[in-house]
């Protein structure tokens, strides 16, 4: 685990997961933040921080 | 602009994610290469988005959107007809000599080329411009969230400042570049939804070139006399000022940028740094550019209904730099609001670590190591890398101050770099590519070149600006006022380089091997498929941006 989060694109992948979580949690638990906008915005930074936690650099 | 729980959130995560990426990296410091110059050890992927990102500060984004609402889609010949060309030039042409030639820095560069006087006169005025770079966009930040949010001035300057120096001190250059390319994604991911709900509120690309002036949507058409177009200039004080001089002049010699290359893990890498981070340059204009278009037309009669307006300052003009924030501000909801909050304190954050980060390199190398105290430990550099970071941040935070009194930041800061960037690719040019450049001609033609920009910008006023010696010629535009500066310094510092050198005595060729491109061994990649050789995919780069001119002509 350790070893990952020198990993850059990981960081950005957790970084971008939890912004997601927070924009999609709002979306559905607060009238505040129940704009589509950020239900796209929250879906769409969900898959990009998936893959980029996913993606492991070639080792050179 | 009212924050909310799940804003603040967002900013809060943000910063304990760039906190952390400098814990993380402390781990990794153990020598001052591996604080100031990574050790050369950064994957490609990362120096390209950090090549870019570097240069993604207040300047870019925020100045950026400014211009575009100010100037409209002429804004795109920063891009188009600047930093693209500079760049694949950088790759192809240029890298082989700052990468081969094992040189920590741009002024060592100068130094290994030249002599040591050029090294240091290009040292101090990069350093002084560095740290006046990181202050503007400490001051920009902290007036935004002053206007925006209402958070106290001083409180924001601090606070920034202070976050920022955790991350560059812990981890330094490593670690400035980690969060640089976080930022990018971060402010590209922010800013996009932004651009898609505006045009499509605008009622898409058609209904914006039907209700603006042709002259905010056409790169090209009304070039051909400067009173024609916003920006003041003809086509070619343009192609002279922009696309070479101050263009090349900024990507091709300020270490800022070019260190992101440096630190790439073989030569092969540091070329291609500029050529793929050239792929997203072209590509900005969607971020920063387009938004600033949007508004204008927005503002329009037609669009009016909309409801959206640029801010007005204290005079009752229209305070272009608060287009961004105010776009956020009408068109995001609460979350991703925080998140367009955020992409913007990134982006300051970024300018700012990205210059501290190259001031303390050059300070440590080039003025405290070559002129103050030589021969000490590594470790005594560290410390000395470590204490210039502290340092650097802390006249950053002096400099903020005193931009207090700047409107325009991206014409300002252009105006800055013609004085030390524009006659410096001179210099850079003729070292590289003449052998029969001497140190003094390099020396002298600088001196001449910075004369020459402060006597032109002294002769010439532009929007109430310059013109301290006597306002003999009037330009339309503070940024066509920065192209004529940076031409004029160009010209002086080529003219008087070439006279001096032909009067002194150069250096013999042993020992320009590897500094002068007709003296050195060239790369070459045959073996490589062709995309991943720098010269065709630089060719083909340069292609689809004039393709792009083309369509927007």
């Amino acid at each position: 685990m350790l070893n990952r989060l020198t990993q850059l694109s990981f960081i950005i992948g957790v970084f971008f997961t939890i912004v997601a979580i927070i924009l999609l949690t709002g979306f559905f638990v607060s009238t505040l933040l129940s704009s589509f906008l950020n239900l796209y915005a929250g879906i769409a930074f969900l898959i990009f921080g998936l893959i980029m936690m996913l993606i492991k650099p070639a080792n050179k | 602009m009212k924050l909310h729980f799940a804003d603040y959130l967002i900013i809060v995560v943000y910063f304990a994610f760039v906190i952390t990426v400098g814990f993380v990296i402390k781990r990794k410091i153990k020598s001052s290469n591996d604080f100031l110059s990574s050790s050369r050890s950064i994957p490609l992927w990362i120096t390209s988005l950090a090549f870019i990102s570097a240069n993604l500060g207040a300047q870019e984004v925020l100045g950026m959107v400014a211009s575009g609402a100010k100037y409209g889609i002429m804004t795109v010949h920063f891009y188009w007809v600047g930093a693209i060309f500079a760049m694949v030039f950088l790759a192809v042409f240029m890298m082989p000599f700052y990468y081969g030639s094992k040189a920590r820095s741009v002024p060592e560069y100068l130094f290994m080329r030249f002599d040591e006087k050029t090294r240091a006169l290009n040292a101090v005025s990069f350093a002084v411009m560095t740290v006046f770079s990181s202050g503007i966009s400490l001051f920009a930040l902290a007036k935004l969230l002053e206007v925006i949010l209402h958070w106290d001035f001083d409180v924001s300057i601090w606070l920034a400042a202070g976050i920022v120096m955790i991350y560059t001190f812990l981890g330094g250059l490593t670690s400035a570049v980690y969060n640089e390319v976080l930022q990018f994604f971060l402010i590209v991911l922010g800013l996009s939804p932004l651009v898609v709900v505006a045009l499509h509120d605008a009622g898409g690309w058609n209904t914006i070139k039907a209700n603006l002036e042709p002259q905010l949507t056409h790169a090209w058409k009304y070039m051909g006399k400067a009173d024609n177009n916003p920006m003041g200039i003809n086509f070619m004080s343009l192609i002279f000022g922009l696309g070479f001089v101050m263009s090349f002049g900024y990507w091709c010699t300020d270490f800022l940028v070019v260190q992101r290359a440096m630190i790439a893990r073989n030569m092969k890498d540091a070329q291609r740094t500029p050529v793929i981070a050239a792929i997203p340059k072209m590509l900005m204009p969607l971020i920063v550019v387009l938004p600033g278009v949007v508004a204008i037309a927005l503002m329009q009669p037609a669009l009016q209904s909309k409801g959206y307006s640029i801010p007005t300052n204290a005079s009752g003009q229209l305070d272009y730099t608060m287009t961004l924030p105010s776009l956020i501000a009408h068109y995001y909801p609460s979350g991703l609001l925080g998140v367009g909050i955020t992409a913007l304190i990134a982006s300051f954050m970024s300018g700012m670590a990205g210059n501290v980060t190259a001031f303390n390199s050059v300070f440590t190398y080039d003025i405290y190591q070559s002129y103050f105290v030589k021969h000490k430990s590594d470790k005594h550099y560290l410390w000395v890398g470590k204490f210039i970071t502290v340092a650097g941040i802390l006249i950053s935070i002096a400099t903020a101050y005193v931009a207090k009194s700047f409107n325009n930041i991206n014409d300002f800061l252009q105006l800055v770099f013609s004085f030390v960037n524009g006659p410096l690719f001179a210099t850079f040019l003729l070292g590289m590519f003449w052998k029969r450049t001497t140190g003094h001609g390099a020396f002298w033609g600088l001196l001449a070149g910075t004369v020459a920009a402060a006597l032109t910008h002294g002769f010439t006023i532009a929007e109430g600006k310059g013109g301290w010696i006597a306002p003999v010629f009037e330009i339309k535009s503070g940024m066509g006022q920065a192209f004529i500066v940076a031409s004029i310094s160009w010209i002086a510092n080529f003219t008087m380089t070439i006279i001096v050198s032909l009067f002194t005595k150069p250096k013999p060729e042993a020992s320009l091997k590897g500094l002068v491109y007709s003296l050195t061994v060239k790369p070459t990649y045959k073996e490589e498929k062709w995309y991943k050789r720098v010269a065709p995919l630089g060719l083909l780069l340069v292609i689809i941006t004039i393709i792009l001119n083309l369509i927007f002509f």
